[in-house]
């Protein structure tokens, strides 16, 4: 028996190695979808138990009526001061009310999420965290989950939970300062601002740039078609620590 | 991100970087660092950057860190305590020293290391028990897994055991190009890279690939596999056109085609979705002539007797369908994309999918109902009035007592004992009007065929020779330089090229469709996976026309094939336009069709479908994949020149 070969021959297209898809449509128009927002960038309500920085898989429940002057972030993996001037930066709350109030959201989950994402433990997160999560938001009638990320780490943790999510049937985005990473570790669908770790969901105090994030991203859960696309937006914030 | 232990291992001499901010006397472990295979994308996106003099992962695990670092860094030594200088290799890591090449000739000096496949000698951990250098010493292999295993002694054992590499002074079967049968991983004692390769080819030992070994010993002792034309093979008979007109009733007679006109208004009655169609005859001559999208272009072929992929076919030789369409709003229709424009800039005359140069075309312009043209309804409507003219050339040609002027016979040769391949194809199946119609009455026709996507998008086999007698009618309504048009399966090369293959046995083509809804297309990837399964093949070229979600589906199919141990070619369009957003490490030997410089779907039809020389490139860089032999990782975007190097390896083969 006799098999012509070739020595040196090189495969011609490169294929990520991915997750398998995982993806919802969306059915209605944004302005009957109830959002939820979920972060893996450590932010939590103050009389809360802070998380371990050296990894955590806990959660913590943040109300979406709370004052955002009531929320901190606890996380070791990057530079902290952008929350710490405005929490709107990681978890654009404050902004997600001005959205439903004006009309171009329908309404928001009650009750959102904070994790720490940092060193996360993929199993606890794949196995318990996410399902967790997802579980309660698709119980509150969620249609879309939109979350950040944080450092490296935390955006693994954060497409693991955003997964889950879509795996229970509720459409998700996630805003990546890492595109990359969201892209390899299998987010159905990315968006992504030019900005730093830390400062995921837009520049701190600047409300109209978090605002343009949080309207393009869900204006991409509707015009997306397949899992895995992802879209540079044209919003930049460079900040020097 | 950081990275297991397990990759960390895997990657010791890659740039070290930071995954996350870590604070001065961290302790680095996997845990801290950036998964490497992902550097090229942070680098392009400007997150990342590497200077000269960074260290690795091997260099900085178990070190000190003596400053807080930003995520995304790349260390360097003035980073780390004690570190101005970097440390020595053999200080990394618990001793797992980068590259193992040197240990391995430290175990074994007397010996050359054996070249078995998939050593690669940068992998740091690999390691294997060196055998003792005796020529002719015992030849060792390892089979993953083995089916159908039979052997019969002694007839060729003399033959066999001097076509063993090991033996000093036998003569190593393999030149560079060309080569015999090898799965699993075989090392021969004192044997050099290639004998090692020949050595375990020669014994025909294949567990993963499961080479018939029966076939592999019987070659050797000069024993023929068992080879089967199928008991009725497929005749087309070619009918030389020289002019084709419109005139009042249609004939064919000496060469010249005339085609009713009134069967426009025949064809108008064959659906209300139609509102008007229209037809004319456009010569070689003249090819500058505006035209709609082009939706298909279809041969006019019909059955004088068998079934569709037996008996006999006649074929009008240099003519051509060409279906182009519009809705009444002068909308182009059904299109990813539309070709409308000048037809000589808007085809790529020659492809398999495309007229030739000198056909002849017939155009058939259907006009249908307002806003259907992205509906199922419209597209097929538009198909069917045009099959509905085709059908009174197909009745006329079956009754012509014209001489053809040339057959072409297909015999669907079955080469039992030799390793089994099949041709899987996937075609659109995504919001109805993405269809393909299977097996209609006539070849390419559409009456009697089965949908596509009325079957589920679910795998079903035809035979070669079904596919070459048009078995296949597509409403393709992807991209125009992507799709693969009726024409591109009735002149399909890999299906050309793998029944002419005499070193296989090529037992047919599985379509299989991509689902609109993620959970069928799990579906239909695992009754793929199935099928393979029990087919129990040896080698598989998958490939897709288009490019996005479908390639979901592309992956899946590769994985379903792969991860049953059965070597996989994956054939795609992708180049720049089409990157791949998903992918599966069963997807590590794979050939771009693209044709457009830029590397886009450039709106020329059948510009980037499958042509002769990307077949010939996938038929080779499986039959090397089934061998064992390695096929070079793909750099991380795309290149002609890869492709170009492939291409001569093709040619010389």
């Amino acid at each position: 028996m006799k098999l012509t070969t070739a020595t040196g021959l090189k495969s011609e297209v490169f294929a990520p190695v991915t997750p398998p898809p995982v993806w919802t449509p969306l059915k209605k128009p944004l302005s009957e979808c109830k959002i939820a927002f979920i972060t893996a960038g450590g932010i939590h309500q103050k009389k809360q138990d802070p998380f371990n920085t050296a990894g955590d898989y806990s959660y913590r429940e943040i109300p979406s009526d709370i004052p955002t002057s009531e929320l901190m972030v606890t996380h070791g993996g990057f530079d902290n001061s952008d929350i710490n001037k405005d929490v709107n930066a990681m978890f654009p709350l404050d902004r997600l009310r001005e959205l439903r109030d004006e009309g171009f959201i329908g309404s928001l989950a009650g009750t959102m999420y904070g994790f720490m994402g940092g060193g996360g433990n993929v199993d606890k997160f794949r196995e318990e965290t996410g399902p967790a999560i997802a579980a309660s938001l698709k119980a509150q009638g969620v249609d879309i989950v939109v979350c950040t990320g944080g450092c490296g780490t935390c955006h693994r943790s954060a497409v693991i939970v955003e997964r889950a999510c879509e795996e229970a049937g509720m459409s998700t985005i996630i805003i990546a300062a890492l595109p990359p990473i969201a892209r390899q570790q299998g987010a159905p669908r990315i968006s992504a601002p030019h900005v730093p770790i830390g400062s995921n969901a837009g520049e701190p105090n600047n409300p109209a740039m978090q605002t343009a994030i949080l309207k393009d991203s869900l204006n991409l859960v509707v015009s997306m078609q397949h899992f895995g696309e992802m879209q540079v937006l044209p919003y930049e914030y460079r900040h020097n620590v | 991100m950081s990275m297991s232990k397990e990759k960390a291992m895997a990657y010791l001499n890659e740039p070290a970087v930071l995954c996350c901010q870590r604070g001065k006397g961290t302790v680095i472990s996997e845990a801290d660092l950036e998964d490497p295979t992902i550097f090229a994308d942070l680098q392009d996106s400007g997150l990342l950057s590497i200077p000269d003099g960074s260290l690795t992962v091997g260099d900085v695990l178990g070190m000190t860190l003596n400053a807080d670092v930003e995520a995304l860094t790349a260390l360097r030594p003035s980073m780390l305590e004690g570190g101005a200088a970097k440390p020595a290799p053999s200080a990394a890591a618990g001793g797992a020293a980068p590259g193992s090449v040197t240990a391995c000739g430290a175990a074994a000096p007397a010996a050359p290391a054996p070249a078995t496949p998939g050593f690669g000698a940068a992998a740091g951990t690999a390691h294997f028990d060196a055998p003792p250098a005796l020529p002719g010493g015992p030849v060792t292999i390892h089979v993953d897994s083995l089916q159908g295993l039979d052997i019969s002694f002694p007839a060729g054992w003399p033959a066999l055991y001097g076509l063993c590499g090991a033996v000093p002074g036998a003569e190593a079967p393999v030149a560079a190009a060309s080569g015999t049968a090898a799965g699993g991983a075989a090392s021969v004692p004192g044997a050099s890279g290639a004998a090692g390769f020949s050595a375990a080819s020669a014994l025909g030992a294949s567990g993963a690939a499961g080479f018939s070994a029966a076939a592999a010993l019987g070659a050797a002792a000069g024993l023929a596999a068992h080879t089967a034309p199928a008991a009725n093979p497929l005749t087309h008979k070619y009918y030389s056109v020289q002019n084709v007109k419109l005139g009042k009733k249609t004939s064919f007679s000496s060469g010249t085609l005339t085609i009713d006109s009134a069967l426009t208004e025949k064809a108008l009655s064959s659906s209300p979705l139609v509102k008007q169609v229209e037809m004319d005859i456009i010569t070689p001559e003249k090819r500058h002539i505006f035209t709609n999208t082009i939706m298909d272009i279809m041969p006019v072929a019909v059955k004088c007797s068998g079934k569709t992929g037996e008996g006999t076919t006649a074929i009008l030789d240099r003519v051509v369908f060409c279906l182009t369409g519009l809705d009444e709003k002068g909308v182009q229709i059904h299109e990813f994309g539309s070709c409308e424009g000048y037809l000589d800039e808007k085809a790529a005359f020659g492809r398999p999918g495309a007229p030739d140069d000198d056909d002849i075309i017939v155009r058939v312009n259907v006009t249908i109902q307002e806003n259907t043209g992205m509906e199922r309804r419209g597209p097929l409507a538009a198909h069917t009035a045009c099959d509905v003219i085709v059908q009174s050339i197909r009745d006329v040609l079956k009754a012509t007592d014209e001489a053809p002027a040339f057959t072409k016979t297909y015999h669907d040769t079955r080469r039992r004992g030799l390793p089994r391949v099949c041709l899987v194809k996937e075609i659109m199946g995504q919001g109805a009007m993405h269809d393909n119609i299977l097996l209609p009455n006539e070849p390419a026709g559409v009456i009697g065929g089965q949908k596509n996507v009325d079957l589920g998008n679910v795998p079903v086999m035809l035979t070669p020779n079904e596919v070459l007698d048009g078995g296949i009618h597509a409403l393709t309504c992807i991209g125009p330089a992507t799709k693969e048009t009726t024409r591109h399966y009735f002149r399909e090369p890999l299906v050309h090229a793998l029944a002419a293959d005499e070193e296989i046995d090529f037992i047919g083509v599985i379509f299989v469709g991509s689902p609109q809804v993620n959970d069928e297309k799990m579906y239909v990837t695992e009754r793929l996976g199935s099928w393979i399964g029990s087919l129990d093949l040896d080698g598989a070229i998958v490939t897709t026309e288009g490019f996005g979600n479908n390639h979901i589906d592309f992956a899946g199919h590769i994985a379903a094939i792969g991860g049953r141990n059965v070597p996989v070619v994956g054939v795609t369009f992708s180049a720049y336009q089409g990157q791949l957003v998903v992918g599966n490490e069963y997807m590590d030997a794979m050939i771009e069709i693209n044709k457009d410089a830029g590397g886009f779907e450039n709106e020329v039809l059948a510009c980037s479908s499958i042509c002769p020389e990307d077949a010939s490139r996938a038929q080779l860089m499986l039959k090397t994949k089934m061998a064992g032999i390695p096929i070079a990782p793909a750099e991380r975007k795309w290149s002609q020149a890869v492709i170009d190097g492939n291409q001569w390896l093709a040619d010389q083969a």
